[in-house]
């Protein structure tokens, strides 16, 4: 695979979940991205490309990152598939090639939804809310000071922007880059990476930096009181109220949102009683 | 009542919503970039920071894991900032932005669902014509972003005639009910942040 060709199937990736459904998921993507790869591949063997392209069409679903470890692989393999001599041979590639695709895909899945959305994606929200209240942009008031510069927004949610997506498109690239490269001996390439310690360590990051948001949060929310007057003790009752009932829904798997929801309503029928 | 800015939010916001699935997913779509990036078209860009904070840390627990379809926190921002740009109270069009959220992932999973019957006459085209996979492609961007457009347009309108006939009628109490849990959804969204980094085995 040269590099114009990564690139061709790099880009395309963007477009993996177009069509995303819930019978064959990501099948219409994986096809699209893969396409160029196979066009050169069969280009003279044109009347194989339908049968070739069913496979692809097929059930697929991973994550949308990690998923260029699988390109990579199925690409590989379909050259071992294409240069099958005999129908034996090539029975046993397109076996191998559907367990590599259901396999790889499983994995990868695993790894991406632990690291790109349990744990970098909250990890980058806690820095951008740092990077927000250090340069003193306090969204926890509801009233708000007027003509706030947009170069303020720019900073936090363009570092969380920049960070995401500087790890996700490395891993994108190079995972596209090992895994052709790879054979099933270092799970085509997974194995360069220690997934395990990555997430941990980020998890531990994470951890003391959501409990220091919170004890900052606070600081920020009553700073400004010099007296413990009533505004005082109602302010620090929402904050440790929301806090305790957070970790029971959290416990009983409740979603936020319907907390919030809950909130209103009660909220309401308390001030009219 | 829909004036020209809110018209040009809904069409970012179509547009930023396909960022969440069909096509980069370069977070475009969290609501820490999404809400004050929309807030340059209403102009008031504190409330898009604040606006997008919330949202983010409302659907922080929730997350698109395997067929799971999580609100969107960009119609969540759309419809707060469309609502607001109106001249609602923040307290108020942040509510009808997450009931609004989540009914969105509902239309969504019901779209996905039926998608599935029209992709297969596509992919049978696509396997007797193989360019054909690109025009496949360009039809299901098209036809979400339409279809995300209609869904922020109609949701906005209705939202913000309703609120504009209420508003007068709306009682003290209520306003102070709503701005309390508002004031609420920073704390509830941090405290689940924390259990969500736990250490499990290595």
């Amino acid at each position: 695979m040269n590099f114009s060709m990564r690139l061709n199937m790099f880009l395309r990736s963007f477009f993996l979940q177009t069509g995303w459904n819930y019978m064959k998921f990501q099948n219409i993507g994986l096809t699209f991205v893969m396409m160029p790869f196979l066009k050169r591949l069969y280009k003279d063997d044109q009347e194989a490309l339908p049968s070739v392209l069913q496979r692809y069409l097929e059930n697929f679903n991973t994550h949308p990152v990690m998923a260029s470890f699988c390109f990579g692989a199925l690409a590989k393999q379909e050259e071992a598939v294409a240069k099958a001599e005999s129908l034996t041979k090539f029975k046993e590639k397109v076996t191998e090639w559907t367990s590599i695709k259901k396999s790889l895909s499983i994995t990868t899945a695993s790894i991406g939804d632990r690291l790109f959305w349990g744990t970098l994606k909250p990890l980058t929200l806690l820095m951008a809310l740092f990077i927000w209240l250090m340069m003193g942009v306090n969204f926890f008031e509801i009233d708000l000071p007027a003509n706030t510069p947009f170069l303020y927004a720019a900073c936090a949610g363009g570092a969380a922007f920049f960070v995401f997506n500087a790890i996700a498109l490395f891993v994108k690239w190079q995972g596209l880059k090992i895994s052709y490269q790879s054979d099933d001996t270092t799970c085509f390439g997974l194995t360069r990476f220690d997934w395990n310690k990555t997430i941990y360590n980020a998890k531990r990051i994470g951890i003391v930096l959501a409990v220091g948001m919170i004890l900052f949060g606070i600081y920020h929310y009553l700073k400004d009181f010099k007296d413990v007057d009533v505004h005082f003790i109602t302010r620090s009752v929402i904050v440790l109220f929301f806090v305790m009932i957070s970790f029971v829904t959290r416990k009983l798997r409740i979603p936020n949102m319907y907390l919030y929801l809950a909130a209103v309503f009660i909220f309401n029928i308390v001030c009219y009683l | 009542m829909m004036t020209p800015e809110v018209f040009l939010l809904c069409v970012f916001a179509a547009l930023l919503e396909l960022d969440t699935t069909y096509a980069f997913q370069l977070t475009f779509s969290r609501g820490i970039i999404a809400a004050p990036l929309m807030s340059l078209v209403t102009g008031d860009v504190m409330a898009g920071i604040q606006i997008g904070v919330f949202t983010e840390l409302i659907f922080a627990d929730t997350n698109p894991l395997g067929g799971i379809l999580p609100p969107s926190a960009v119609i969540c921002s759309a419809l707060s900032l469309a609502l607001h740009a109106l001249g609602i109270e923040l307290y108020f069009a942040f509510f009808f932005g997450v009931a609004g959220a989540i009914l969105f992932s509902f239309t969504e999973k019901f779209m996905r669902k039926n998608r599935f019957k029209w992709l297969i006459f596509c992919e049978q085209k696509i396997t007797k014509k193989p360019a054909e996979i690109n025009r496949t492609i360009v039809l299901a961007l098209g036809s979400s972003f339409l279809m995300n457009f209609v869904f922020i347009f109609v949701l906005a309108w209705l939202c913000g005639k309703l609120m504009l006939w209420l508003l007068p009628y709306i009682p003290a109490r209520a306003h102070f009910a709503c701005k309390f849990a508002y004031m609420a959804v920073p704390w509830i969204g941090l405290a689940t942040l924390v259990p969500a980094f736990r250490l499990k085995a290595r």
